[in-house]
């Protein structure tokens, strides 16, 4: 189990350093001046050359990228002079644009993306999987049909459809629902959960289509495996067959897609974003990307690849727990 | 560089001239013949308070939607008009703009009692002298110094985002910081050139004639900072205020909230009403959310207003009734061309035809048509002074195929390579003009460009296109901050070009350097007008497509919301929230 662990974290430290190195040569790699962005107006070539003194640009690649890594691990001094900066670590550095830390960015877009896809997930896993569950066990009635029709409406749906549909019924149109915004938990958990509803639902009725469709065919399966007959066959109750046999077999798959799909989510989800205007690590990378803002494009990329690699992690961890088959080495 | 260069920068930079804004109809504005800029020495235009608005009344919150915080709020380092627009709540210039929303736009004294003493009628010597009895947010008096101070720190290149106008003049080149780099790191208190003679007075000596001063004036730059409220970079983060509101809570790239500043004297203000008792920004949503959310005009968004054009697709919506009362439409300090390049469309009949052959409207119509902007026959947007309306091909917008072949007779059109900025909206406007050139039996050849690139590609001199999109705004409303530097051949470098067009004339040049020094802003204004026309008349470097369009919305409580003829949107000193 420790070695398990160990090992992976080795893989994981290894993948996002490659991520970073190749991040880093692909922005280098682009016939793009990020001075020039940044200068503006009047951009004279000698103002050009400042600026891109003033970001570093002008350093040779490969001491750039230490510097860079330098002020993760033990942070670094930024600008000179009267301009000096400290910057802790983990320094990510300054945004070209704003100048602002961009630690300081992640913190205020992180905790966004983290409500959207957190609310979203448990709402698409307790109404998909609970759906299909119970769609596999009534197999074939009326309800099974159409569970399993609503779901494959909403499998075929996109997030830019539906949520406009809903912004314009819901809060243009009706002004049921408020428009959406982002409050912090911990200055209002009601606000936040209700400023949040509608990516919520969004996101959690087209996701809980997989999940039903899914856990369904996974139930299927299960109940129709040797040792569930057994069960049945030695006279347990159906419910601690189901609860206890067929769902903890079933139900290991769907972590593994679950993980990945949370994990892949954290690194933005940029169309629902965009669609609710919430400020999350989606639009900030894009943004990052349109304006060369290298910074900000290092440490969304970097914590995105986290947000994977740690979720994968967690989904084989949790694998050994939920099935018993399942041993670590 | 074309102002629009970058994508960090797609909000217009800076300010600009005079327009007729409506706010009672969404089709368009009216003819506009000429336009005068004035800077007025007039006691009573210079004195404080600012006129009343009719119907005004004083409280509430009032809101701007904008889909992108602030790049740079310190006043040394703001340049785009968003910013600029944000920074009049917060900060007094020596110089500033009175706009009524009718057209009428004067240069006055912001902080100084009027717009600047020419001290030897040469435009070399200006003085400002303080009003008294300003005071920051803290109660403290405003002295020149501080004014003095704003102007140094605006050296430093750890500051530099702002105009360079100023520095630039001072030092006698835009390589200014050979002279000065700033107050820090032991360099001098004061720029070169900049004396303060005592606590109310500021003055500025320059090395060549800049009789744009009273204009370069009202440029942030000259917002007064105390040395010992300089926090450098953060300063970006709270600016130590001298205007109506301070800020009471920055949540940067989410939204910004300023209150009343309580030591701000309405009696020392020519410019500010300052109506409202709050203000609030918000970043976060995009344009077609604000464009949503105005339109449904619910109770809370109703004393909102937006800072970014209605897009294309919700256009419909504005034309109802209840929604197009509050629509902003006007020209802003933009005008768009199609450059070509003389350099290689060397022969003067070919650049007159593609003159007739541009389908300008279809142009527009690639990115909204009416509301994004009107078909343009000057150089000089109608915002700015100098303006005068002619036509010197009488082509209809939709560009004259039989008159192109007039011209051009037994010649065969040139094979033209056309270059365009690659994103949605340029590669629709591309489509759109080369269909209509080959449609007037000219071989065109599209060539995409990336979008941060465009502006880097286009401005090398020995690009290998032949046409291509560039706009331009002026700083100031004057054709000062554009004939220079889009048709003086003098300044064409090998790399950053802003006379895209690569037109070099020596007559023209003579002609720009004896308009600058012209000591009448009237006589300058009018040989302006009469230099943009024989430009276009003698020499046809390029094609105006269009003059750019601001189309906002409002919610149904936001009153006296007009374009601002200096920055292209709808200002804020003077707004207010219907009670």
């Amino acid at each position: 189990m420790v070695r398990f662990v160990i090992r992976r974290l080795l893989l994981a430290v290894t993948t996002l350093f490659a991520i970073s190195v190749i991040t880093f040569l692909l922005f280098f790699a682009v016939p793009s001046s990020p001075a020039t962005v940044m200068c503006g107006k009047s951009c004279s070539p000698e103002r050009i050359a400042q600026v891109e003194h003033r970001l570093g640009l002008d350093q040779p690649l490969i001491e750039q990228y230490t510097t860079y890594m330098k002020g993760i691990f033990v942070g670094r001094t930024i600008g000179s002079g009267d301009f000096v900066r400290e910057c802790p670590a983990p320094c990510l550095g300054y945004s070209f644009r704003t100048d602002e830390p961009v630690t300081d960015i992640l913190k205020r877009t992180v905790p966004v993306t983290l409500s959207i896809v957190l609310g979203a997930a448990v709402m698409w896993l307790t109404i998909g999987v609970s759906l299909g569950m119970t769609s596999a066990l009534r197999r074939g009635t009326l309800f099974d049909r159409m569970a399993i029709g609503a779901s494959l409406v909403g499998a075929s749906l996109q997030v830019y459809f539906l949520g406009l549909v809903l912004l314009l019924v819901l809060v243009y149109g009706s002004a049921i629902l408020p428009s959406p915004t982002y409050t912090p938990f911990t200055e209002n958990p009601f606000k936040w959960a209700l400023g949040l509803l509608l990516p919520w639902i969004t996101l959690g009725f087209l996701n809980s289509a997989l999940y039903a469709r899914l856990s369904r065919a996974q139930m299927l399966e299960t109940l129709s495996e040797d040792f569930v007959r057994t069960a049945r066959a030695k006279g347990l109750p159906k419910r601690t067959v189901y609860t206890r046999h067929a769902l903890r077999a079933a139900i290991t798959p769907l972590i593994t897609i679950a993980g990945l799909d949370i994990g892949a989510s954290l690194g933005g989800t940029v169309i629902t974003e965009s669609i609710f205007g919430l400020q999350g690590l989606g639009r900030v990378a894009i943004q990052a990307v349109e304006d060369l803002n290298l910074p900000i494009v290092m440490a969304t990329v970097l914590l995105a690849a986290t947000f994977i690699v740690v979720a994968n992690i967690v989904v084989d961890l949790t694998y050994a727990f939920i099935d018993p088959r399942v041993r670590l080495s | 560089m074309g102002a629009l260069a970058a994508s960090a920068l797609s909000v217009a930079l800076v300010a600009s001239g005079c327009s007729k804004t409506t706010n009672d109809n969404g089709g368009g504005e009216a003819e506009r013949g000429t336009q005068a800029g004035a800077i007025s020495y007039d006691t009573n235009d210079n004195k404080a308070p600012a006129p009343a608005v009719t119907g005004a009344a004083k409280g509430g919150n009032l809101g701007v939607f904008l889909p992108d915080g602030f790049e740079h709020l310190d006043p040394q380092r703001a340049y785009v008009n968003v910013a600029q627009l944000a920074d009049q709540l917060l900060v007094r210039n020596l110089n500033g703009y009175r706009e009524d929303g009718k057209g009428n736009l004067k240069i006055i004294g912001d902080l100084a009692d009027n717009p600047g003493t020419d001290v030897n009628k040469d435009c070399k010597v200006w003085e400002f002298k303080l009003r008294p009895g300003l005071k920051y947010e803290d109660g403290s008096p405003v002295t020149a110094n501080d004014v003095a101070y704003g102007v140094a720190r605006s050296f430093s290149p750890d500051l530099s985002e702002g105009p360079h106008y100023i520095q630039s003049w001072l030092a006698d080149s835009s390589d200014y910081n050979k002279a000065y780099k700033g107050p820090y790191n032991g360099g001098a208190e004061l720029p070169p050139g900049v004396t303060v003679p005592d606590a109310q007075t500021i003055r500025f000596t320059f090395a060549k004639p800049h009789c744009d001063m009273p204009y370069a004036a009202t440029l942030t730059t000259t917002a007064p900072v105390p040395k010992a409220k300089d926090t450098k970079t953060e300063y970006d983060r709270h600016p130590f205020s001298s205007g109506p509101y301070k800020i009471n809570k920055y949540a940067i790239g989410n939204s910004l909230t300023l209150v009343r500043n309580p030591n701000w004297d309405a009696n020392t203000d020519p410019l500010r009403t300052a109506y409202p008792d709050t203000f609030t920004f918000t970043f976060t949503l995009q344009a077609d959310q604000i464009a949503e959310r105005l339109v449904a005009d619910a109770p809370a968004d109703q004393p909102f207003l937006s800072w970014v054009n209605v897009p294309a697709a919700q256009l419909q919506k504005t034309t109802t009734a209840g929604v197009k009362e509050r629509v902003v439409n006007g020209p802003t300090q933009f005008v768009w061309y199609f450059n070509i390049n003389n350099q290689r469309i060397t022969d003067i009949n070919v650049r007159k035809a593609l003159n007739y052959a541009l389908d300008k409207d279809a142009v527009l119509k690639a990115i909204g048509g009416t509301a994004a902007g009107t078909p343009a026959t000057t150089l000089l947007s109608p915002t700015v002074a100098g303006y005068a309306k002619y036509d010197v091909f009488n082509a209809p917008a939709t560009g004259d195929p039989a008159k192109v072949k007039e011209i051009l007779g037994s010649t065969t059109p040139p094979a033209l390579v056309l270059a365009y900025s690659n994103n949605p909206r340029r590669a629709a406007q591309a489509e759109a003009a080369r269909k209509s050139l080959e449609a007037s039996g000219f071989k065109v050849t599209t060539k995409p460009i990336d979008p941060t690139n465009y502006y880097t590609e286009v401005g090398r001199k020995d690009n290998p296109y032949d046409i291509y999109l560039g706009g331009w705004g002026s700083d100031w409303p004057d054709a000062g901050t554009v004939i220079p530097p889009l048709f003086d051949g003098r300044q064409i470098t090998p790399t950053g070009n802003q006379n895209l067009s690569y037109f070099n004339n020596d007559a023209v040049n003579a002609e720009i350097d004896r308009i600058g020094t012209l000591p009448n802003a009237a006589d300058r204004q009018k040989a302006w007008g009469d230099l943009d026309k024989k430009i276009m008349t003698d020499y046809v470097p390029l094609i105006p497509a269009y003059y750019d369009n601001n189309y906002t919305l409002t919610g149904s409580k936001v009153g006296n919301a007009f374009v601002s003829d200096a920055f292209g949107l709808p200002g804020l000193s003077n707004i207010f929230v219907k009670q």
